[in-house]
């Protein structure tokens, strides 16, 4: 036998049987057991044929379990792990990366007992109480402020960061010692009937003025142990690749070091790094191209480098995104351009000239337009056949836009959680019913021939592929609605978009996406059947952990706190 | 508590793509009017400096041998906002590139953030796009937005605009927003501000018309008018709002450190930048001298500006 890609010495054969294994291969779609050597899978079969074939060691850890090659979440960033140093205090339960789960605080007082807890377990009185998660859009007509925050503490500084991450509310401690009070003239820093600030902080430049106490909450998430959570959070929920898009400077030699020394052969995630290069691109595009051209050379089998990520504009919920006639039910105005239109083929020129992948935020129909013209004039310039560029969110990507992404030859990767999370925000307030109907419109994507996958953007909503896809088949919403019968898509379409599609995308189906000999072995370990259960039912199914490059990973223990 | 140092007056330069923003940074860089100024880019890229300016350069700073730096904002403006803090001392004011999509109203809050102090928000329209900008469907309204909450627009080009296309353009921008707007180029002291407590100027004292040619003017620029008034003591608190609303038309640009009677011992900030009056407390008073000066148009009368400083009290 010819010697295994991954390692140099042939490592023993282990045979694993399972109750099922779905494959995602049309070659072999199912079979009981798989064999593992040297990382990769070797074949995938029934028990005795493989031994028969193979030899080995069966291992029975897996053998009631249900197999599928190991999700891919193409759209996260690298704070899912490390916000939760943070307290939760948001409206809906979530479980961390340890396993512990956070009941949701649906009223103050559970948010200030929350508060209370935390502190409690403070011993220095210098250190901040930092919290994240609130969403006072549930609380319509009442007031979330300071107040409450003295409740909790009077001496210690605290800070609570609104689940968009662009405002925070603070208690008077905070503002006392931060000098933030009656002379606080910024637009972001509201005042009560009284004249003093309220507590909220809206927007990063009001947000600042809460000193190191800002920088501790934006700081903390770049450590190593947030690296290390964020592996335990893709674990969890049978998350065995991410990308990372855009959350990382990968021109800082320091943050690229980190992410190839944590990611050794233990850490259970394979990382798509993408750089943001909106944002960080100081000398230029080509000199940032040329960067990622030479940074790729350095990618693992663990870390993949040589992509890139641009915004085109904000969020729908936020009215940030750009869009078409008719614009926000609201009235309110239209979004944001985050680059010039006229700019943006320009800005995307030097890393498709470099052959470098490049995802790009749009969330409005009015984006993806001049986006699809910018892509329009590189790939008339300069054509790239097989260049996988994707459109990230893509919420309100039109039948005759998704047209003429097949036509370019571009991916989508829609934002499917959003018809759970924000499912009855944009019927009511940013779009209406009928707009809303025909958002994430996977289905289209699918029928036209644009390739296909889902996310999350956690830690915007909670790591899962088991909870996108059943976003995306069901397309209800917490109010029982179903928004948009027609753009549903099956359980079996789902699961390909969150292993294959999305491997697709991040230019990585030939390692990773299904399982197939000589990929990764990489694995979801389910407890129960996705194509079997009612599609309804697709969320609560328990995820045991994953196999990564064929080491067994069990999820957290999960508790109830 | 000791006294702290007066903030850094932070100004925004915001406008649509081909505006004129880099040439007017490069110009402030190059030819700073006596100011030590900090430049905020987004892009090092767009910058030219003569080599034999440049003192000295890290990653993220280029020292200039006339006194002025120049910042890239890395992906972190508030970590920026540090690095320029620590050049305190030895700068008088910072000056925010935004890009040309952005929306410079929203960047200027960062000048409350510590050690700082908005100084106005200054937009630059090309007369000779402008008016098809504002109609395209992709970024009509972000152009307008820019423009209508700005304080001051300045229109640029004008060596290459026409007369008609120049007065089309300022049709244009008085439908618009009531904005100050004049026409490039301009002094540094009235696109950014005067220096709060400017050396070497003697002041109108109270009451009195200056003498020509006594000195009491400042020769900051050929054609502009600049006054500076010292006051004596604590001013009374409903004056200024009599000074506010009796501005003279030509004035474009004051700034005054001074206390006032029901807060004798904070320094209050008198500040106008093109349509914008603010008034703001930013600190302890600082036993420097209350004062006030006043940037106004060429041709402005130096009687009416004595008039007008001579209402605080």
């Amino acid at each position: 036998m010819s010697t295994p890609p991954a390692g140099d010495q042939p490592s023993p054969i282990a045979v694993f049987p399972a109750r099922v294994i779905h494959t995602l291969d049309p070659a072999v779609p199912s079979g009981s057991a798989i064999a593992v050597r040297n990382g990769r899978f070797l074949a995938v079969g029934e028990v005795d044929e493989l031994v028969d074939v193979y030899g080995g060691t069966v291992d029975y850890a897996l053998a009631d379990k249900v197999l599928l090659p190991g999700f891919v979440e193409a759209h996260s960033h690298k704070d899912t792990g490390g916000i939760w140093q943070f307290t939760y205090v948001g409206f809906e339960a979530r479980r961390g990366p340890n396993g512990r789960l956070w009941r949701g605080c649906t009223t103050f007082d559970a948010v200030v007992d929350r508060l209370r807890e935390a502190d409690r377990l403070l011993d220095n009185p210098d250190e901040p109480l930092l919290a994240w998660g609130l969403d006072p859009i549930f609380w319509p007509g009442e007031r979330f402020d300071r107040r409450q925050l003295d409740a909790v503490s009077t001496t210690r500084r605290i800070f609570v960061a609104h689940s968009n991450m662009h405002l925070a509310t603070v208690n008077s401690a905070l503002m006392e010692q931060e000098g933030i009070g009656p002379d606080t003239v910024a637009e972001g820093v509201p005042k009560d009937d009284s004249g003093l600030p309220t507590g909220e902080l809206q927007e990063f430049p009001a947000m600042a003025l809460a000193g190191q106490t800002f920088r501790s909450f934006f700081g903390r998430t770049q450590s190593d142990e947030s690296v290390l959570m964020f592996g335990r959070a893709a674990r969890n929920v049978g998350v065995t690749t991410v990308a990372d898009l855009g959350t990382s400077n990968l021109l800082d030699e320091a943050v690229v070091r980190q992410w190839i020394g944590l990611a050794d052969e233990t850490f259970p995630m394979r990382t798509a790094m993408f750089h943001g290069a909106l944002i960080s691109a100081p000398d230029g595009d080509e000199a940032c191209a040329a960067a990622m051209v030479d940074l790729r050379r350095r990618s693992t089998d663990r870390v993949r480098f040589g992509n890139v990520k641009l915004l085109m504009d904000g969020s729908i919920q936020g009215g940030t995104a750009r869009l078409r006639w008719p614009g926000y039910l609201h009235g309110g105005p239209n979004g944001i351009w985050l680059i010039a239109p006229e700019q943006v083929a320009e800005r995307i020129g030097p890393y498709h000239r470099a052959g470098l992948l490049v995802h790009t935020h749009a969330n409005g129909d009015q984006a993806v337009d001049a986006l699809l013209d910018a892509f329009d004039q590189v790939q008339t310039a300069n054509p790239l056949p097989d260049h996988r560029h994707t459109i990230q969110h893509c919420q309100m990507t039109t039948p005759g836009q998704y047209r003429r992404m097949k036509a370019l030859g571009m991916c989508a990767n829609v934002f499917s959680n959003h018809t759970w999370f924000w499912g009855d925000q944009h019927r009511t307030i940013t779009v209406g019913p009928d707009r809303a109907a025909r958002m994430n419109a996977a289905r289209t994507a699918l029928d036209i021939g644009v390739p296909l996958s889902m996310h999350s953007d956690s830690p915007v909503t909670p790591l899962g592929p088991l909870h996108v896809a059943w976003a995306a088949v069901n397309r209800q919403t917490p109010k029982g609605e179903i928004m948009g019968e027609h753009e549903r898509i099956t359980v079996a379409e789902a699961m390909h978009a969150v292993t294959m599609g999305a491997a697709w995308q991040l230019r990585m189906d030939d390692a990773i996406g299904s399982i197939t000999p000589q990929k990764f072995a990489d694995c979801t370990v389910l407890e129960a059947d996705p194509f079997e259960v009612d599609p309804a039912e697709l969320r609560d199914i328990p995820v045991w952990g994953t196999m990564s490059g064929g080491v067994l990973h069990e999820g957290s223990p999960q508790t109830d706190a | 508590m000791t006294p702290e140092a007066a903030r850094l007056p932070l100004t925004v330069i915001g406008g649509y793509l081909g505006a004129g923003k880099t040439t007017l940074l490069n110009r402030l860089l190059a030819n700073p009017d006596g100011q030590r100024i900090a430049v905020l880019v987004n892009d090092f890229g767009e910058i030219d400096i003569d080599g034999r300016l440049l003192d000295s350069a890290t990653d993220n700073v280029l020292r200039l041998a006339n006194g002025c730096i120049c910042c890239s904002v890395a992906d972190n403006f508030a970590e920026t906002l540090e690095t320029v803090r620590g050049f305190a001392d030895r700068i008088d004011r910072v000056v925010v590139e935004v890009s040309g999509v952005g929306q410079p109203h929203k960047v200027a809050q960062w000048g409350h953030s510590p050690g700082f102090s908005p100084d106005g928000i200054v937009v630059l329209v090309d007369p000779l796009s402008i008016l098809s900008r504002a109609t395209d469907p992709y970024i009509g309204d972000t152009v307008i937005g820019q423009v209508a909450r700005a304080d001051l627009v300045v229109i640029s080009r004008t060596d290459v605009a026409d007369v008609d296309e120049l007065e089309a353009a300022e049709a244009w921008l008085d439908d618009v927003t009531d904005a100050t707007v004049l026409q490039a180029p301009l002094p540094t002291a009235v696109l950014l501000g005067p220096v709060s407590r400017p050396l070497g100027v003697d002041y109108c004292p109270p009451g009195e018309e200056p003498a020509p040619g006594s000195g009491t003017a400042e020769p900051q620029h050929a054609d502009h008018v600049t006054l500076s008034r010292r006051l004596d003591g604590p001013i009374g608190r409903p004056s200024i709002e009599t000074w506010t609303r009796a501005r003279p038309s030509g004035v474009v640009r004051a700034k005054g450190l001074v206390r006032v009677d029901d807060r004798p011992n904070d320094r209050t900030v008198l500040q106008i930048c093109g349509s914008s009056t603010m008034v703001s407390v930013d600190g302890p008073w600082d036993d420097g001298e209350d004062a006030v000066v006043a940037i106004a148009l060429p041709g402005t009368p130096r009687a009416a500006l004595v008039k007008w400083l001579n209402l605080l009290g």
